[in-house]
């Protein structure tokens, strides 16, 4: 009988796909040579006795994240920061772990030895808010390159975070812990203070620390001891010797680089200085439905140009510039639909609304074919699955804007003002300007959309006597 | 590199000669870089041993080397997930047992390899055209680049609607069968033991 051995492990090739991206991403260097090797040690996750990882030499090194002020870190470390990556190493899960205090633990197997990836930050962090800020933005960097199925909550990602303290003033590091499997952003941040107060306490009281495994569990006022950290030398590294080297051609790594998508940083610095979105929106729209709704954003905005491009003669349609367009986009696009998302609690998708359809709405607009109040309508006609298009909406429903005369707007706003001579004594005797706004309204309303509010207003002011 | 792991170590190997007679030859040092004298003209390899074990044993005073604590001896048997001696007489056979392997070790790494020998990390194909069909190429890759698709005109990167993996026969056990305690579908340990 011939017994045929196979190795223990098996590397899968295709997960170098999503780890050089994560690399490229984060301004490593891929090393076109790399090894395996064995972590021994015994816990009831790691049903081998040893992990399988790239201590001695990895397949990435030597990258970067660079965190900004609108990025959420502390203010204490100003307008930016910059926090090198030491290393992207290729290692095999083990099982989660579920504590069931005072003395069980629950496994779940499924995940072990599925491949992932582990980045290494040099210890360059020193707020609580910024290591928040840090691991945020690695996710948005992951899920912008594809490199990672879910996010944080959902198990795609976590974070152990390594916690000392030093004295004012002095340079070395003092004796860290390890807080692991921290699952949150949340997390992240409430675990390290209260890893540091705990230090500080012990270090005030004059105990040393240990260096140990601590988890965290998210309520809770203080880490709890898991178990002793092992020293480096006793985790016995030593090559893996079923797994050859991770050799990577260079023609892939060029590849892959030349391919690379835009990251969120690139994205949101051009969404702000050629489109004239803030930051926060720009962040957002960065940030959303995996990049989704910021694709959606770029093609309703391609369908406007197109529609502008059109009518290139036409003073009217070409009255906004690109920065100014981009702000309108924006603003239907994250806000009037993130309002109709948020009623109907739905999952946003580009086919709810087509982007053609939403372009020639805000395109009605822009002409003045249509008030504020319609082009919303006929967003949340559309949302709620009306087939027709746009253009057959407004000629069904008389949706169209049918322009008062100056007389009429003179008539229906001195009607109004006759009718509320306290609020009219408000604003020219005591200066109460913003009382205008109830007559606007009121305006607005009475008219039943066919009232601008601009020209609503400027007739308000004239009977007020308020223009100059 | 099948150099410097086999310097040392005594065979007795049993060939048949181009006569068909059995010989029996014991070597050593076979493959060492010093040169050993073949003893007549049809030998392939020396007739008598060339080196024994004995000559590290017989060299090296034991006492001269550092000595393992019972701290350190606890500390590694722990790491290793073994029992603690049972009494200061297994504690004793143990620490020397473990003398005598560190004092094995300490040989092999004194060896002088300053002439290049990389060290042995797997018995594999390491010749120029080996390493080439090892090394992971975007052909290689191929079938995993056709799942993917470019979307928007800032080339996001997703996976093709529909690409999930199929399961296999092997994945319809159930896992926790075997399991001695189980909470659900987890398996359940006592940390206060481990």
């Amino acid at each position: 009988m011939r017994q045929v051995l196979t190795p223990r492990q098996q590397f899968q090739k295709a997960i170098v796909l999503p780890a050089i991206r994560a690399a490229l991403a984060l301004g490593c260097q891929i090393q076109t040579r790399s090894q395996f090797d064995r972590k021994h040690y015994f816990y009831a996750d790691q049903p081998a006795g040893y992990q399988i990882t790239q201590y001695y030499r990895p397949f990435a090194t030597g990258g970067k994240i660079i965190l900004n002020d609108f990025d959420g870190i502390a203010a204490d470390d100003g307008k930016s920061v910059v926090i090198g990556i030491q290393q992207v190493q290729l290692e095999q899960d083990t099982a989660k772990t579920v504590l069931q205090p005072p003395s069980e633990a629950m496994l779940d197997f499924n995940r072990v030895s599925h491949p992932l990836i582990e980045i290494i930050t040099l210890p360059q962090i020193h707020q609580a808010q910024t290591a928040a800020a840090c691991v945020k933005k690695i996710q948005a960097l992951l899920q912008a390159v594809n490199a990672v199925t879910a996010g944080m909550e959902l198990g795609g990602l976590r974070v152990d975070v390594n916690v000392s303290v030093r004295r004012r003033n002095q340079n070395a590091l003092g004796q860290r812990t390890e807080i692991k499997n921290l699952s949150s952003i949340k997390a992240v941040e409430d675990a390290i203070i209260a890893e540091r107060n705990r230090q500080i306490s012990v270090l005030e009281s004059g105990g040393t620390i240990q260096g140990e495994t601590r988890g965290w569990t998210l309520g809770a006022s203080d880490t709890v001891k898991l178990r002793g950290k092992e020293g480096e030398v006793d985790y016995r590294y030593m090559p893996d010797p079923d797994l050859g080297p991770l050799l990577i051609s260079n023609e892939l790594v060029t590849k892959l680089a030349g391919a690379l998508p835009q990251l969120p940083d690139q994205i949101t610095e051009e969404l702000v200085e050629c489109h004239g979105l803030t930051i926060k929106d720009a962040k957002t729209l960065v940030e959303l439905d995996g990049g989704m709704r910021l694709d959606y954003f770029d093609v309703v905005r391609s369908e406007l140009a197109a529609f502008h491009s059109q009518n290139e003669g036409n003073p009217v349609i070409n009255a906004t510039d690109e920065k100014e367009r981009g702000v309108i986009i924006a603003n239907w696009v994250l806000h009037e639909m993130g309002g109709l998302l948020s009623t109907s609690e739905s999952a946003f998708s580009a086919d709810r609304v087509p982007a053609k359809e939403l372009a020639f709405v805000i395109l009605m607009l822009s002409m003045g074919r249509i008030t504020g109040r319609t082009a919303k309508q006929l967003l949340a006609k559309k949302f709620h699955g009306d087939t027709r298009e746009v253009e057959t909406i407004i000629r069904d429903e008389n949706l169209g804007l049918v322009h008062l005369s100056e007389e009429e707007y003179v008539s229906m706003a001195r009607e109004l003002l006759d009718g509320h001579p306290a609020i009219v004594a408000q604003i020219k005797d005591k200066g109460q300007i913003g009382k205008l706004g109830f007559f606007m309204g009121q305006m607005m309303r009475k008219g039943e959309g066919k009232v601008v509010a601009q020209r609503a207003e400027a007739t308000l002011k004239k009977l007020l006597g308020l223009t100059q | 590199m099948l150099t410097r792991l086999y310097t040392s170590v005594p065979v007795r190997l049993h060939i048949r000669s181009r006569n068909n007679s059995v010989r029996s030859l014991a070597f050593g040092r076979a493959f060492s870089s010093s040169r050993f004298t073949l003893e007549g003209p049809d030998d392939i390899l020396p007739r008598h041993p060339t080196w024994s074990v004995q000559d590290i044993f017989g060299n090296r005073s034991t006492n001269a080397e550092p000595q393992v604590s019972d701290d350190e001896l606890h500390h590694l048997l722990r790491l290793s997930a073994l029992p603690i001696p049972k009494d200061l007489a297994e504690q004793q056979r143990m620490k020397k047992d473990l003398q005598s392997q560190l004092k094995f070790v300490r040989v092999i790494q004194e060896l002088d390899i300053s002439d290049s020998v990389k060290p042995l990390q797997s018995i594999r194909d390491e010749t120029e055209n080996g390493m080439k069909e090892q090394e992971i190429t975007a052909e290689t890759l191929a079938d995993e680049f056709a799942k993917e698709e470019i979307v928007g005109i800032r080339g996001r990167i997703r996976r093709k609607e529909g690409m999930k993996s199929l399961e296999g026969e092997e994945e319809k056990w159930d896992p926790l069968a075997l399991a001695p305690r189980t909470t659900g579908r987890y398996i359940a340990v006592n940390t206060a033991e481990d």
